[in-house]
Order: C-alpha cells, then sequence, then structure tokens
C-alpha cells in the first residue's frame, strides 16, 4: 500500500479547506468555516503506473505567521501551497510557510495554487509575476474551488511527484 | 504526581481522564500496534488490530515514525471519527507511546474566536480593497477628463484658428460645408521682392517678417471685420462678405487694405520698408472645407483667380482693384484709373488704384 502525506499551507481563507473538499468529495460551499488545528483526508489517485493514497492535512491557515504549527508537516512528503488570487498578500505567506517547513523538514515537491480564479474582477495578481515563478520552474496552477477548475490537475500533479 | 494527596491525585486523574477521554496506543520498533488501551472506543479507534503496522490502520501517523525528536505533541487534530485529540507521542524504550486527549471542546471554543477575528479581517481588507479601487477609478475617471477637455480646448483652438467662428461651429456641429456667396471680395497681397530679399537676409528674419505681416493680416481682418483665409508662401488670402454676408464688403476690403500697406511699411526688409503688392476683385465665389483630418476651409471660383492675378499685376506699394470692386466702393473712397491692361487667361481688363 502506497501512501503519502501532503499538506495544505497557506494563509487563512485562501481555500485550503474548500480544495480538499473539491478534490476529494467534489463539493464546494460558499460559507466561510475556518479551520483550527488540522483535519486529515485521504484520496487515492490512480497514476499511469500506481495508485497512490494521498493523506491530505488540511492546516489552520495562519493571520500571524509566528503562530504557524510546523510540527504538523513532519513526515509530509509534498506541499500544496495555497494562494489567494484576489489578495495579492497572501502569495508572500504561502513562501514564507513553504521555507518554515523546509528550514524543519528539508525541502519537497510542492504546488503552488493561485486559488478563486473564478473571481476575475478582483483578480490581484499579475500575469507577469505569476510568469516569474514559472520561470523557476514551479508547478503552478490557476485554480478554483468553485468551479472545480484546474484542481484535480494540480493534486494528480503533485501525486507524481511524489511518488518519483 | 509526587507530594500531593491520594484524594487530589485521584481527582485530577479523574478530571483528566473524563474530560479528556484518555486514550493511548504503544507501538513496537516495527512500526506494529503492540498494546491499546483508554478510551479507544471514544475516537473510533476499536477496531485497530494489534500486531499489524499503525500507519495502514491509522493514516495520519504516516511518516511520523520513526520519530527523531520525541517528546512530539500534536494539537487539535480532527480524526476521521470527527474527534478532536491532541497527540502526544513519547518514547519507552525501544517502543513509542501514542496518547490521545479529547480537545474537540477547546478546539470548537477556540473556532469561534478566529472565526470572528478572520471574518473581521476580510472584511477590513475587502473594505480596503474596494477604498483603492474607487479612488484609483476616480482618479482616472479625473485625468481622463482633464485630458478629453484639454483635448477638445486644444483642438477647438486649433479649428478657430483655421477657421472663421461660425464655420468651425458647424463644423463641430458635424455640416457639411460647402456654400455659394453671391457677392464677396478677395484681396491677395504679397511681398514685394520677398525672394531676393529672403536670401540676403537668411532664414530667421525672413520668418520674423512674415510672421510680422500674417500677424498685421490677422489683427487688422479682425478689426475690419475680414476673414484671412489662408496664406501662400509669402501670399495672404483676406475676404469680406463671408461667411456673413455684408453689403459694404468691397470698402470693408479696401479699408482693410489701406491699413495693411500702412501696417507693414514700418517694418523694414533687407534695409528697406516692408512693401506689398495688393489686388482685390468682387463677385460670387464657393467657400468649403476640403479634407476630412486636416481641416482648410477654402474659396474657389473665377473671381478667386482674377484677384489673384490683379494682384501680381500690381506695382510695388499698389493697391489694385478690379472694375467690379470699383463699383462698390462710396465717394470717399477716390480711385486712379489705370490702363486697360491684358490680363492672363482674361483678356483687357479695366483696373483702378487706390489712393496712396
Ligand atoms: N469564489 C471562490 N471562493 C472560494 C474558492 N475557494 C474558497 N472560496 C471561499 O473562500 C472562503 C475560505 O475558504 P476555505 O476553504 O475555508 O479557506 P481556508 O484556506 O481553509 O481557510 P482557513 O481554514 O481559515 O485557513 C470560503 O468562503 C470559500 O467559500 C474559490 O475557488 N472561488
Ligand atoms: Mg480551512
Amino acid at each position: 500500500m502506497l501512501q503519502k502525506k501532503i499538506c495544505m499551507l497557506g494563509g487563512f481563507a485562501v481555500g485550503k479547506t474548500s480544495l480538499v473538499r473539491r478534490f476529494v468529495q467534489s463539493i464546494f460551499s460558499e460559507t466561510y468555516l475556518t479551520t483550527v488545528g488540522v483535519k486529515i483526508d485521504k484520496k487515492s489517485v490512480a497514476l499511469p503506473d500506481k495508485t497512490v493514497d494521498l493523506i491530505l492535512w488540511d492546516l489552520a491557515g495562519e493571520d500571524d505567521i509566528g503562530s504557524f504549527r510546523v510540527s504538523y508537516v513532519r513526515g509530509a512528503t509534498g506541499l500544496v501551497l495555497v494562494v489567494d488570487g484576489t489578495r495579492a498578500a497572501t502569495l508572500a505567506v504561502a513562501l514564507t510557510l513553504r521555507e518554515r517547513a523546509e528550514a524543519e523538514f528539508g525541502a519537497m515537491p510542492f504546488v503552488l495554487l493561485f486559488n478563486k480564479s473564478d473571481l476575475a474582477d478582483r483578480w490581484a495578481i499579475s500575469d507577469s509575476e505569476i510568469n516569474e515563478l514559472r520561470q523557476l520552474g514551479w508547478q503552478i496552477y490557476l485554480t478554483s474551488a468553485l468551479s472545480g477548475e484546474h484542481v484535480d490537475d494540480a493534486f494528480r500533479q503533485l501525486a507524481s511527484m511524489v511518488t518519483k | 504526581m509526587h507530594g500531593l494527596p491520594r484524594e487530589v491525585r485521584s481527582w485530577i486523574y479523574n478530571f483528566f481522564y473524563n474530560e479528556h477521554s484518555v486514550a493511548y496506543l504503544k507501538i513496537d520498533a516495527q512500526l506494529c500496534i503492540a498494546a491499546k488501551g483508554g478510551s479507544v472506543k471514544h475516537y473510533g479507534l476499536s477496531s485497530l488490530r494489534i500486531g499489524k503496522p499503525v500507519a495502514e490502520q491509522l493514516e495520519f501517523m504516516e511518516g511520523l515514525l520513526p520519530c527523531p525528536e520525541l517528546p512530539y505533541h500534536m494539537a487539535m487534530v480532527e480524526l476521521p471519527s470527527g474527534r478532536v485529540a491532541d497527540l502526544h507521542l513519547f518514547a519507552d524504550n525501544a517502543c513509542v507511546w501514542l496518547l490521545f486527549l479529547d480537545a474537540t471542546a477547546e478546539r470548537d471554543n477556540r473556532q469561534r474566536l478566529q472565526q470572528k477575528a478572520y471574518e473581521m479581517t476580510l472584511l477590513q481588507e475587502r473594505e480596503r480593497q474596494l477604498n483603492e479601487k474607487l479612488q484609483s477609478t476616480n482618479e482616472a475617471l479625473r485625468q481622463s477628463q482633464a485630458g478629453l477637455s484639454r483635448e477638445y480646448q486644444r483642438a477647438e483652438s486649433l479649428l478657430l484658428n483655421i477657421l472663421p467662428a461660425s464655420i468651425a461651429e458647424r463644423l463641430k456641429a458635424d455640416e457639411q460645408i460647402a456654400d455659394n456667396h453671391a457677392e464677396v471680395s478677395v484681396l491677395f497681397a504679397d511681398i514685394v521682392g520677398f525672394t531676393e530679399r529672403a536670401r540676403s537676409v537668411g532664414a530667421e528674419t525672413t520668418l520674423a517678417i512674415l510672421n510680422y505681416f500674417f500677424k498685421a493680416a490677422d489683427l487688422l481682418s479682425e478689426r475690419y471685420g475680414c476673414e484671412k483665409i489662408k496664406t501662400i508662401g509669402d501670399c495672404v488670402m483676406v475676404v469680406a462678405g463671408l461667411p456673413a454676408a455684408r453689403s459694404d464688403h468691397a470698402e470693408a476690403l479696401a479699408h482693410y487694405a489701406l491699413e495693411l500697406r500702412k501696417a507693414v511699411k514700418l517694418e523694414r526688409f533687407a534695409g528697406q520698408p516692408l512693401r506689398l503688392r495688393i489686388g482685390i476683385h468682387s463677385g460670387p465665389i464657393v467657400a468649403g472645407v476640403i479634407g476630412k483630418k486636416r481641416f482648410a476651409y477654402d474659396l474657389w471660383g473665377e473671381t478667386v483667380n482674377l484677384a489673384a492675378r490683379i494682384q501680381t499685376s500690381a506695382e510695388p506699394d499698389e493697391i489694385r482693384i478690379s472694375d467690379a470692386t470699383h463699383k462698390l466702393l462710396g465717394p470717399d473712397l477716390t480711385c486712379d484709373p489705370l490702363a486697360e491692361t491684358e490680363l492672363r487667361g482674361t483678356g483687357r481688363v479695366q483696373m483702378w488704384r487706390l489712393p496712396a
């Protein structure tokens, strides 16, 4: 049995819980219910050569990065970094959380999600900024937990990265 | 709990055990479950099988063991059963104990507080965003309005510069313009010996001279109610009786010519007074605007051609007028008759000279 621990990292209300619910249960809710601590979910992903169970740790998004509990990340093999595309400041939060996690447990594969892509009129991240990050070779997705756009793609990509 | 009376110890034990529903697992060096106990049912752990790998049965244990830093603590982990537990891992020789302490109530309390705090922060962020957007929209609107009115004023002053005001008004109102005017007088005036003198004084002085001449022509046309139609090299074309008709167009233009001649004489060009040849003719013309992008108001017709030819035939300092114009002048302007002269394309014509 192949299973991999994955952590959802990002600022509060960026859509970590919604993305997991979209991916695991194919549902979405407009209502915001903030996560405290961590909630664990599981989803099987069938890759061309194998099937892997992703154990998804949906962490509380921090308001204040200082209070981030890095201990939850122990044993993780990959990260889903989530940015709220309508709140520019959440990009820096996601990147800082990744640094904190990697400083503690070493480098690991990640995908970077600019979420809420359905809210085009409130979009706050420039294409050039996203392209610059792509130039670093990062796997970047514009996702919407609401419509489901690119959500599966992002998780499948990470699944194949952590099983390499 | 050394040093505490038995009663206190047992009260603390009961309190903790009941409030926090303690459960435990013992995990051996092979990462299999060696023992379990306490409120395992509370956490939905009853079906855990002794002797089997822990991570296969409890997926949240994936990757956690072996753990190099024990004891290890993870607060408020929501388990698949829905219970929330504080997890404690601590070492015991080759084995590891995993302790579950219920934290559902604590989590729910924190959740309520955090929910309020985050919703408040989100609202404030959103308000700031909207304000910024409003401000930048306002600023953009203000700028484009200022730009527009600047553009408009520029276009308008350009129009007024090259077109009679009433024509400019009609152009702005999008009218097509090509009007017949039965009776107008047309004047041409150019500088005597312009080419040679320009060569001798250089470009800068020549431009200054032209500027002076054209300015004088403009100012006087305002004073006498004429319209300067255009300049062609060192030549100006002026009309009276246009765009509004007037019966005294010939007289107005004659006075204009006299003043223009006087005004330019004050200026010196290559050491001599600036002198003009002036010609005037009266008759019907067509006036209109040509061009879509650059407006040019112009006059056409035989009257215009003849006026130009009369002007070329004039002597230096002379204001030469056609017979038609002469007939329209009042008694206060007595003219000298000129000998009938052959003009190119017209034949012999009678012309007059306005007094000096
Ligand atoms: N329009 C839109 N709304 C979204 C999307 N994803 C999440 N949301 C909304 O954003 C809010 C926050 O979503 P959550 O999934 O709870 O965010 P979170 O990152 O888990 O938040 P914390 O647990 O507090 O860190 C909710 O109101 C969601 O409905 C999306 O893709 N599009
Ligand atoms: Mg959440």
